[in-house]
C-alpha cells in the first residue's frame, strides 16, 4: 500500500510538478470546451433574439430596439455586474501582461449578457470580442481553483480566447493564431500545444450542439494572376478604411464622455440613431453575418454607390454603438466593413475597366475583410487565418496574404498602435514579454535597493567620520537625525574628497555642513521606469531611497544592470 | 539537497521577494510545504541546463576568499629581527651590511636584493623623516616564505636624502612575498612611526622582545 | 518601522469614526496610514491568485469637495502626517487597481452594505475574500472610534491561528501594550499548545510579550468572549470558512464579531507575518 502510494506520487511529480504540459493539455481543454460553449450560448441566443423581434421590425417604432438593448446593456453592465465597463480585449492583455492573467469570474457571463442585449436589439457590434473576455475568465477561473502560477494562468487564458474564437467563427487555426498573436503575445512551445488543443475543443464543441454551424458556406473562387495589381490598391484602400474605423471608434468614445447627458441618456440615443440608419440600410444593424455570407456568395443586392455609403454607415453605427454605451466587440463590424469595402473596390474596379478578367464580388469580399482585419488589429495572421477557415477558400491564399501584409503594414504606418494596443500603449500599459517595459515594470524597487548601508549621525564631527571610511566600503553615507532616525542628506566620498584630504578640516565641521541635502531621492512607491528617469535626467549613477523621511537604501545602476540581465533570461528562456 | 527561499536568493544574489516573485510567475521548479517553498537542487540544476542559465549552487568559493591571512606587523618583526649597531657611511654600505646581517633573506638573492634596493632608494629616498627610512624594493620577492620586517639601528647616523634631510639612524626593511601584504605592512608600519611616544621609545634601543611588545600594544590600539 | 496600513476613506461620520480607529491602530504601533479617497464605486485588488473586486456603496463617493480636507482634519487631530494614495493603474477607466503592497488593511465590517445595515451584521463577502487572500491583516474596526490599552490574541491552535499569535506579538512588541492570550481547549490539553509554541520558536517572545495565558473548557467559549477585556484588540486567525461551513454550521468568526464590539484583527490563510 505504501508502496503504492508512493509511486503514485513519484508519478504524479514526475508528470504534473516537474513538467506541467500535461496538466496543461488538460485543463485547457476543458477551458476550451467551457470557453466554447460560452459562445455556442451567445451565437444561439442571438439567433433567438433575432427571431423573436423580426415580426415587430416592419414597424415604424422599431428604430428604438437599439436604444432599448443599449441601454439595458449599459444598465447591466454598471449596475448588476458592476463591470468597469471596457472593450474587453485590451482589458485582457492587460491583464495577461501585468497581472498574470488574473481576471474577474463575473467577466465570465456579464459580457455575454450585455453584447446579447446590444447585439440582439440590433445594434451594431460583434459577439466575438465578448467571447474572448468571457473565454479566458474562464480560463483564469480554472487556473485559480487549481492554483496555478502566473505563466499556466496565462496558458489557459490563452486557451479560453482560442477556445472561444475557434467555437464562434467554427475556425481552430484562427483561434490559435489570435490567441497568441493578440493576448499573449509570444510564440512558445509550451503555449501553442494546449492553446491548440483548446481551440479544437471549441470548434469540437459548436459542431456538437450546431451541427450545420459553418456560418459561410465555402465557396469556388478563382483567383487569377490579373487579381494581384487590384489586390495592392485594394489594401492601400482597407488600410485607410481600418485607420478611419480605428479614430473613428476612439473618438466617438471621447465626444459621448464629453456630452451632458447621463450614461443611460447617452446610450439610449446612440442606439436609437444605430435604429435610425437600420431603418434605411440594415445591413448596419446587428453582427451582421448575413450580410456577409450574402456578400461572398455574390447574391448581395446593393447596387454601387449605396455599398460605398454602407461602408461608412457600418463605420459610424459601431462606433456610435460602441463608443455611446452598448457592448461588444469590432471584429464582426470588422467583417462587414471589409466585405463591403471589398464589394465597393469590385464595382468600383469593373466600372473603369470593363474589360479585365478578374475574380468575382465575393473574393474581393473576402480580400476586403482580410485586409480591415489585418490593419485594424495590426495581426496580419490573424487575418489571413480566419479568412481562410472560414470560407474554406484557399485558392484565394495569395492575394490574402498579400492584402494581409501590405494592408497591416500601411497602418501600422499610419497609426503605430492597433485598436486593442492603443489604449494599453496610451497608459504605458502595454507590456509583451522579454521587453524593455515588461522587465521594468517586473522589477519591483524593493528587489534592487541595496540596503547595508550604515548611517551617520548629522552630529558627528568630521574626524570620527574619517575615521569610519577608513574601514568602510560604503560611497555613500545617509546621514539621519539623532533622536528620530530621520534621514537629513547624503554624504558622497566623491563629493568631499577636497575636505578629506585636508587634516585641517577634520575638526572644524559637523556631518550637517557637509552633507548633501538638494540630492534628488525616490520613493518605493515609483516604479523603475521612473526611478530610471529621475536618475538620467539628474545625470546620477545612484539614487537614495527615502520613504517617510526613513533613509532606506540606495539603488545604483550596477545592480539595476545585474539584476535586468537576470530578469530578461528568466523570461526569455522559460 | 533542498534550499528555503532564502538560501536560493543569497546563491542568485537577489532578495527574497525577487524569488517568490519567479515562483508565483511559474519561472523556477518549486515543490510546496503548507506555505513555505523549498527547491531541490537536482531540479534546480536541471532546470537551469535546460534552459541554459549558469546557476552556481555550491557556496564554497566565496567564503574562502575571505579567509585571506593576514599578517600582523609585530609577528612579521619577530620573522624579520631587530639588528642593532650597523656600520657603514653612506646609503649603499648601510643597506649592504643590513642585508648581509638578516638572517631571513636566502644567501643567493642577496646580491640581487641589494641592487633592488639601491634601485628603489635612487628613485625616490624612503626616509620618511625624524632620521627613519623603511627601505624597500618595489618587486615582490617570491623567494621568501613569509613577510619580513627588519628593523636595523644603525651604529652612526647616515646621510639618506631623506625628506627632511635629517641622518637617517634606523631602518626598517619591509620584504614580501606578496605585494598586498606589503602595503598593509606599510601602513600599519607608518601608523606606528607617527606616534611620538614609539619614536622616543625607538630612540633608546630598546631590546627586540620589548620591541615587539610595544608594536603589539600600538595595533591593539589600532586594529585594521 | 516602514508599516503601512490601507485605509478607504469615507466622507460620513461613520467613516469618521474608522478613519479614527485606522489612525490610532497606526500611531500605537507606529506605522503609517495611507487613505485612499475613492473616485469610483468600484476597485480592483489584484492578489496572487485572485483578483478582487470590492464594490463600494454610493456613501464613499458623498461629497468628494470635502472628503480630502475632513481626511486631512482627522490626520492633524491625531498628529498623523497625512498620506493619500493615487491609484497608478487602470483595469478600465473607472475601475483603478488598488496595490496590495500594504502591511494592513482597514475594513469595516462590510464594505458595500449601506452603513446603517453594517453595526454589528455579517461580515461582507468582500471583507472575506479580501481576508482570505490577503498576504497582510485586515483590521476590523469597531462600529465607534474605540482606543485600545491591551491585546488579545485567540489562539486555537490552526496555522491562521499561529500567524495571528505572530501578529500579536509584533504590535506588542511595538507598541510595547501588554498581550494576553486566550484559547479555548476543545479536544488538545493545555499542553498541546505550549509545545506548539515551543515548536514553533514563539516560546521566547510570548514569555517576554504576553504577561498571560488563559484556557477555557469547550463550552466556555461565551464566558471566554466576555472576559476579553472591551478595550482591548482582538487578533485572531480566520477560521475557516467553505461555503458549507457558512451555510450550515456558521462560522466561528461570524460568531465572535457579532458578539464583541472590539476591533479585530485578521489574518488569512496567505498572511506571512516575521518577527523581525
Amino acid at each position: 500500500m505504501l508502496m503504492m502510494k508512493n509511486w503514485y506520487k513519484n508519478v504524479y511529480h514526475k508528470l504534473f510538478h516537474l513538467d506541467d504540459r500535461l496538466l496543461l493539455i488538460i485543463a485547457g481543454s476543458v477551458t476550451g470546451v467551457f470557453s466554447g460553449l460560452a459562445s455556442v450560448v451567445l451565437r444561439l441566443s442571438l439567433e433567438s433574439a433575432l427571431k423573436w423581434l423580426h415580426p415587430f421590425q416592419q414597424y415604424w417604432w422599431a428604430f428604438v430596439f437599439p436604444g432599448i438593448g443599449a441601454l439595458l446593456s449599459s444598465f447591466y453592465l454598471e449596475k448588476i455586474a458592476r463591470e468597469g465597463a471596457g472593450h474587453g480585449v485590451p482589458e485582457v492583455i492587460y491583464s495577461v501582461s501585468r497581472y498574470g492573467g488574473l481576471l474577474r469570474f463575473r467577466s465570465s457571463y456579464s459580457r455575454i449578457i450585455s453584447s446579447l442585449l446590444t447585439i440582439g436589439s440590433g445594434g451594431s457590434a460583434g459577439p466575438e470580442a465578448p467571447v474572448v473576455m468571457s473565454g479566458s475568465s474562464i480560463g483564469s477561473s480554472i487556473a485559480k481553483l487549481l492554483g496555478l502560477n502566473d505563466r499556466q494562468r496565462i496558458t489557459l487564458v490563452g486557451c479560453g480566447t482560442a477556445g472561444a474564437i475557434a467555437s464562434i467563427f467554427n475556425a481552430p487555426i484562427a483561434g490559435l493564431v489570435f490567441a497568441v498573436e493578440v493576448i499573449l503575445g509570444e510564440w512558445k512551445f509550451v503555449n501553442i500545444i494546449p492553446i491548440a488543443i483548446a481551440a479544437v475543443a471549441g470548434t469540437e464543441i459548436s459542431q456538437a450542439i450546431i451541427p450545420e454551424q459553418v456560418i459561410f458556406n465555402h465557396q469556388m473562387f478563382k483567383v487569377g494572376f490579373y487579381d494581384i495589381l487590384p489586390s495592392l490598391c485594394l489594401a492601400v484602400v482597407t488600410a485607410l478604411i481600418s485607420v478611419l474605423f480605428t479614430k473613428a471608434l476612439r473618438q466617438t468614445g471621447k465626444i459621448a464622455k464629453k456630452t451632458p447627458f447621463s450614461l443611460w441618456t447617452r446610450a439610449i440615443i446612440g442606439g436609437c440613431v444605430v435604429g435610425i440608419m437600420g431603418m434605411f440600410m440594415p445591413v448596419v444593424l446587428g453582427e451582421g453575418y448575413h450580410f456577409i455570407q450574402s456578400m461572398i456568395s455574390g447574391t448581395f443586392a446593393m447596387g454601387g454607390f449605396i455599398v460605398f455609403l454602407a461602408v461608412f454607415a457600418k463605420i459610424f453605427a459601431t462606433a456610435v454603438t460602441l463608443g455611446w454605451g452598448g457592448s461588444g466587440g469590432i471584429f464582426a463590424p470588422c467583417l462587414v466593413i471589409g466585405s463591403l469595402a471589398g464589394i465597393a473596390f469590385h464595382n468600383v474596379m469593373s466600372g473603369l475597366f470593363p474589360s479585365i478578367e478578374c475574380a468575382s464580388q465575393g473574393a474581393y469580399a473576402l480580400l476586403g475583410m482580410t485586409g480591415i482585419i489585418s490593419g485594424v488589429m495590426q495581426a496580419p495572421l490573424t487575418g489571413i487565418f480566419l479568412i481562410v477557415e472560414i470560407t474554406g477558400g484557399y485558392e484565394t491564399i495569395l492575394p490574402l496574404i498579400i492584402v494581409s501584409s501590405l494592408s497591416s503594414t500601411m497602418s501600422h504606418y499610419i497609426e503605430p498602435a492597433s485598436f486593442y494596443f492603443k489604449e494599453l500603449i496610451e497608459r504605458g500599459q502595454f507590456l509583451r514579454p522579454g521587453t524593455d517595459a515588461r522587465i521594468l515594470s517586473d522589477l519591483n524597487i524593493s528587489e534592487i535597493i541595496e540596503t547595508d548601508y550604515s548611517k551617520v549621525s548629522e552630529n558627528m564631527v568630521f574626524r570620527e567620520f574619517i575615521e569610519l571610511l577608513k574601514n568602510s566600503h560604503q560611497h555613500f553615507f545617509p546621514v539621519i537625525e539623532d533622536n528620530t532616525g530621520e534621514y537629513r542628506g547624503i554624504i558622497q566620498i566623491s563629493a568631499i574628497r577636497k575636505y578629506a584630504l585636508d587634516p585641517g578640516m577634520y575638526n572644524m565641521i559637523f556631518l550637517n555642513q557637509i552633507m548633501d541635502t538638494e540630492v534628488i531621492t525616490a520613493s518605493l512607491e515609483n516604479d523603475l521606469q521612473e526611478v530610471l528617469d529621475m536618475m538620467d535626467i539628474n545625470n546620477m549613477d545612484t539614487i537614495p531611497v527615502v520613504e517617510n523621511d526613513w533613509f532606506i537604501g540606495m539603488i545604483s545602476k550596477t545592480r539595476i544592470l545585474d539584476l535586468y540581465r537576470r530578469e530578461l533570461i528568466m523570461q526569455t528562456s522559460v | 539537497m533542498e534550499l528555503s527561499v532564502f538560501d536560493l536568493s543569497k546563491h542568485l544574489g537577489v532578495v527574497p521577494g525577487t524569488i517568490e516573485r519567479w515562483v508565483q510567475q511559474g519561472k523556477l521548479p518549486v515543490s510546496k510545504k503548507g506555505t513555505n517553498f523549498k527547491f531541490h537542487t537536482k531540479e534546480l540544476e536541471q532546470w537551469a541546463a535546460k534552459h541554459n542559465i549558469s546557476l552556481k549552487l555550491s557556496d564554497k568559493r566565496t567564503k574562502e576568499k575571505s579567509q585571506e591571512s593576514v599578517i600582523q606587523l609585530s609577528s612579521a618583526v619577530r620573522n624579520g629581527g631587530v639588528y642593532f649597531d650597523i656600520r657603514g657611511n653612506d646609503m649603499k654600505s648601510v643597506l649592504e651590511s643590513c642585508i648581509e646581517k638578516i638572517s631571513g633573506i636566502p644567501d643567493e638573492f642577496k646580491a640581487e636584493l641589494l641592487d633592488r634596493l639601491t634601485e628603489r632608494e635612487r628613485a625616490l629616498s624612503t626616509g620618511i623623516g625624524n632620521g627613519i627610512a623603511i627601505p624597500h624594493p618595489r618587486e615582490q620577492l617570491g623567494y621568501l616564505s613569509e613577510p619580513l620586517v627588519s628593523i636595523c639601528f644603525l651604529d652612526k647616523p647616515v646621510d639618506y636624502h631623506a625628506v627632511d634631510n635629517q641622518p637617517v639612524w634606523v631602518l626598517f626593511f619591509i620584504l614580501c612575498p606578496v605585494l598586498k601584504m606589503h602595503l598593509y605592512l606599510l601602513s600599519a608600519l607608518s601608523f606606528c612611526l607617527r606616534d611620538n611616544l614609539f619614536i622616543s621609545f625607538l630612540k633608546s634601543k630598546p631590546e627586540p622582545e620589548d620591541l615587539v611588545g610595544k608594536i603589539e600594544n600600538l595595533q591593539k590600539a589600532n586594529p585594521v | 518601522m516602514n508599516y503601512k496600513l490601507l485605509h478607504i476613506f469615507r466622507n460620513t461620520p461613520f467613516g469618521r469614526e474608522t478613519f479614527l480607529q485606522s489612525l490610532y491602530f497606526c500611531k500605537t504601533i507606529n506605522a503609517f496610514p495611507v487613505a485612499y479617497i475613492p473616485k469610483s464605486d468600484k476597485f480592483l485588488m489584484y492578489f496572487p491568485n485572485d483578483a478582487v473586486q470590492v464594490d463600494l456603496d454610493h456613501s464613499y463617493l458623498r461629497s468628494p469637495e470635502t472628503a480630502k480636507d475632513n481626511a486631512q482634519g482627522l490626520f492633524n487631530e491625531m498628529g498623523i502626517k497625512p498620506m493619500f494614495y493615487e491609484p497608478k493603474n487602470f483595469t478600465a477607466s473607472s475601475l483603478p487597481d488598488i496595490s496590495t503592497n500594504f502591511d494592513y488593511l482597514c475594513c469595516p465590517r462590510s464594505v458595500s452594505d449601506l452603513s446603517s445595515r453594517i453595526g454589528l451584521g455579517h461580515i461582507g463577502p468582500k471583507v472575506r475574500r479580501i481576508i482570505k487572500h490577503a498576504t497582510f491583516p485586515v483590521l476590523i474596526t469597531s462600529p465607534v472610534y474605540k482606543p485600545w490599552k491591551s491585546i488579545s490574541v485567540f489562539f486555537g491552535g490552526s496555522k491562521n491561528a499561529l500567524s495571528a499569535l505572530r501578529a500579536g506579538l509584533k504590535i506588542s512588541m511595538s507598541s510595547g501594550l501588554p498581550m494576553s492570550i486566550y484559547t479555548l481547549l476543545e479536544k488538545k490539553g493545555e499542553s498541546y499548545f505550549r509545545q506548539l509554541i515551543e515548536k514553533n520558536g514563539l516560546e521566547e517572545p510570548v514569555s517576554q510579550f504576553s504577561s498571560q495565558w488563559h484556557f477555557y473548557k469547550k463550552h466556555d467559549f461565551d464566558t471566554l468572549l466576555y472576559d476579553v477585556p472591551h478595550d482591548s484588540l482582538i487578533v485572531l486567525g480566520a477560521y475557516g470558512h467553505g461555503i458549507i461551513k457558512d451555510i450550515l454550521l456558521g462560522s466561528k468568526m461570524e460568531h465572535i464579531q457579532s458578539t464583541v464590539t472590539n476591533n479585530l484583527l485578521i489574518t488569512g490563510p496567505h498572511c506571512s507575518i516575521s518577527l523581525r
